[in-house]
């Protein structure tokens, strides 16, 4: 799996800003949507780090229609309710919607309820015995609401969480 | 070199992984299917005779003196008899179905059952052969019984002796548990419910598409399978039942195809398979798990049975290395199919799917898996992640598939 945090592994982690980027995952996320040659960063551009090592991660299918459904996968949740939320339109189709990485920096480790994962690219989020899956081209599967109305108040929940964590 | 590494080379020889994945459309890059247990893919050739049915002799079977009909028909009836012997039956004892689970109701449905009788099940069995003998206890009166596993999966020959005696109608087992992968005893407990003067019934939904069967080598009375399983199409099953059982089952459904003669205040069936085929058929779909016998048989059975095996060899080395993950089912490959249920702990199945889906493209089961008894009384488990593998996996998917389960451990649980 080459996921952008191998590509990110391989960067200087730096934040240093000479290449015109406010941070290293930045500059990652417009060199892997061809927007910054990678020598405009001076780790690579000296030599002090080996622009061949960096590969890029397949981009991230988006349907870019954002909208709410309402599934059932199988009877072991037949009493409850689960929802799926687009949230990523045409604008994110580069970069995706929600950067794990800044999410696991900002929160990684310090809300219990939450988990980061940025070699996957997904969060999950337990909350009151629903389980909230938010992945980073701006999917949210909700499972185990008890009806729409309450999928709808998670749904808003685990956005706030994941607010600082949007591209 | 290691021994298993040989036979892994030696069965990649047998059966050109690569070739066969190209024959499968639905294969785009970027996609792992293992999910077959559930639903198999279906290869071109498959597809191809289906819209040859559409495109060139669209027509009903058994009724047309046209040429196209009758073309039709010897088509329908030539999938039949390459079905059968796929199976070791002969033409006139498979009844073309649905799927298993249509054929399994045929059977509850059809065996003039008393108060009294008893019917044998086991705890592995999938609700579509549980749930048919919980209506026939309902409605009849019928003694159900249930075998028990221990935890892996085995049972113990004796438990079965102690269940099956001069009541006993019919013991009803599947010969592949859809959840642990585990192989039943199907010949042995065969015999032991003849000594006592019942039927079998074996649900062969998870054998028949990965190994070969011979329903008198195994000696059952009845064999249920379904065609989306093993390359098929969906909407195509069958069910083998012993000729000289025939006039005793009644058919699940009469009217236009089934009968002989038909007055006022009689009708009479006919004999052979047709007597349970009431209404137009499958048509297309039935022609195209001909098909997909014949490609099966082109790559051959034992071909496919050692590649999975190759398959199995390399999951059971790999999934045990995987952070806090409960694998069910029998510890050694060799004494499973290629079927592998687990969880991670910490994490429900259907986020561990969602994961492994969004991660790495990776198309898995997750949840209860159609067997509610064996999770509750058996596993001890709301569900489980449920992987299965075929003739188009590859020994690199079975590793990404424990690399992603790997880092989902890791970062998620």
């Amino acid at each position: 799996m080459h996921s952008i945090v191998d590509a990110y592994s391989r960067f200087p982690k730096a934040d240093c800003g000479y290449c015109g980027n406010p941070s290293c995952i930045t500059a990652l996320r417009r060199h892997c949507s061809g927007e910054m040659p990678l020598d405009q960063c001076i780790f690579f551009r000296t030599g002090a780090l080996d622009p061949q090592s960096i590969r890029c991660p397949p981009a991230t299918e988006s349907s870019g229609v954002p909208g709410i459904s309402y599934i059932n996968p199988c009877p072991s949740d037949a009493h409850a309710v689960t929802v799926e939320v687009s949230l990523a339109s045409g604008e994110h189709a580069k970069h995706g919607y929600y950067d794990m990485v800044t999410l696991d920096r900002i929160l990684g480790g310090h809300v219990p309820s939450l988990k980061v994962s940025p070699s996957l690219g997904m969060a999950r989020i337990e909350l009151e015995g629903r389980s909230i899956m938010a992945f980073g081209e701006g999917r949210i599967l909700i499972r185990r609401a008890l009806d729409e109305e309450d999928a709808l108040l998670q749904l808003s929940r685990a956005m706030r969480q994941l607010w600082a964590a949007v591209n | 070199m290691r021994l298993d590494l040989l036979v892994d080379l030696w069965g990649a020889y047998m059966l050109d992984v690569d070739a066969v994945r190209k024959d499968f459309p639905s294969l785009k890059e970027g996609r792992v299917y293992l999910d077959s247990a559930a639903s198999s893919l279906t290869p071109d050739p498959v597809i191809r005779k289906m819209v040859d049915y559409y495109s060139d002799y669209r027509a009903n079977v058994g009724r047309g003196i046209y040429g196209i009909s009758r073309r039709a028909t010897d088509e329908f009836e030539a999938a039949r008899e390459k079905i059968a012997a796929f199976i070791g039956a002969g033409r006139d004892e498979l009844i073309l179905l649905r799927n298993s689970s249509e054929a399994l109701n045929l059977i509850a449905s059809g065996v003039q059952f008393r108060r009294g009788d008893s019917v044998v099940i086991t705890i592995q069995e999938h609700h579509s052969n549980f749930v048919v003998w919980q209506r026939v206890k309902e409605r009849l009166g019928i003694d159900l019984k249930i075998v028990k596993s221990d935890r892996q999966g085995i049972f113990n020959l004796s438990d079965f002796e102690d269940a099956i005696d001069g009541k006993t109608k019919l013991v009803s087992l599947a010969h592949i548990s859809n959840v642990l992968g585990v192989k039943l005893p199907v010949k042995e407990v065969a015999k032991l419910a003849h000594d006592q003067g019942s039927l079998v019934a074996i649900d062969g939904a998870q054998s028949a598409p990965h190994t070969s069967v011979n329903v008198k080598d195994l000696g059952c009375d009845f064999f249920a399978f379904s065609g989306h399983k093993m390359c098929g199409p969906t909407g195509a099953g069958a069910l083998f039942i012993r000729g000289d059982l025939q006039e005793h089952v009644e058919p699940l459904c009469v009217g236009g195809g089934t009968i002989e003669d038909v007055g006022i205040d009689y009708y009479r069936l006919r004999r052979g398979p047709y007597r349970y085929e009431a209404g137009t058929p499958a048509i297309a779909e039935s022609i195209g798990l001909g098909a997909a016998v014949d490609y099966l048989r082109s790559i051959g059975m034992q071909n496919i049975s050692e590649h999975e095996q190759a398959l199995t060899r390399r999951m059971m080395e790999r999934l045990p290395e995987v952070p806090g993950i409960i694998l069910y089912g029998p510890p050694n490959a060799s004494d499973r199919a290629g079927i592998f249920s687990f969880n991670i702990k910490g994490l429900n199945s259907h986020d561990v799917a969602l994961a492994l889906d969004s991660a790495a493209g990776i198309m898995v089961r997750s949840g209860h898996h159609c067997a509610l008894p064996l999770m509750k009384d058996l596993l001890a488990a709301e569900g489980s992640v449920r992987a299965s593998v075929y003739l188009y996996n590859t020994l690199s998917e079975v590793d990404l598939f424990a690399d992603a389960l790997t880092e989902i451990a890791k970062t998620m649980a």
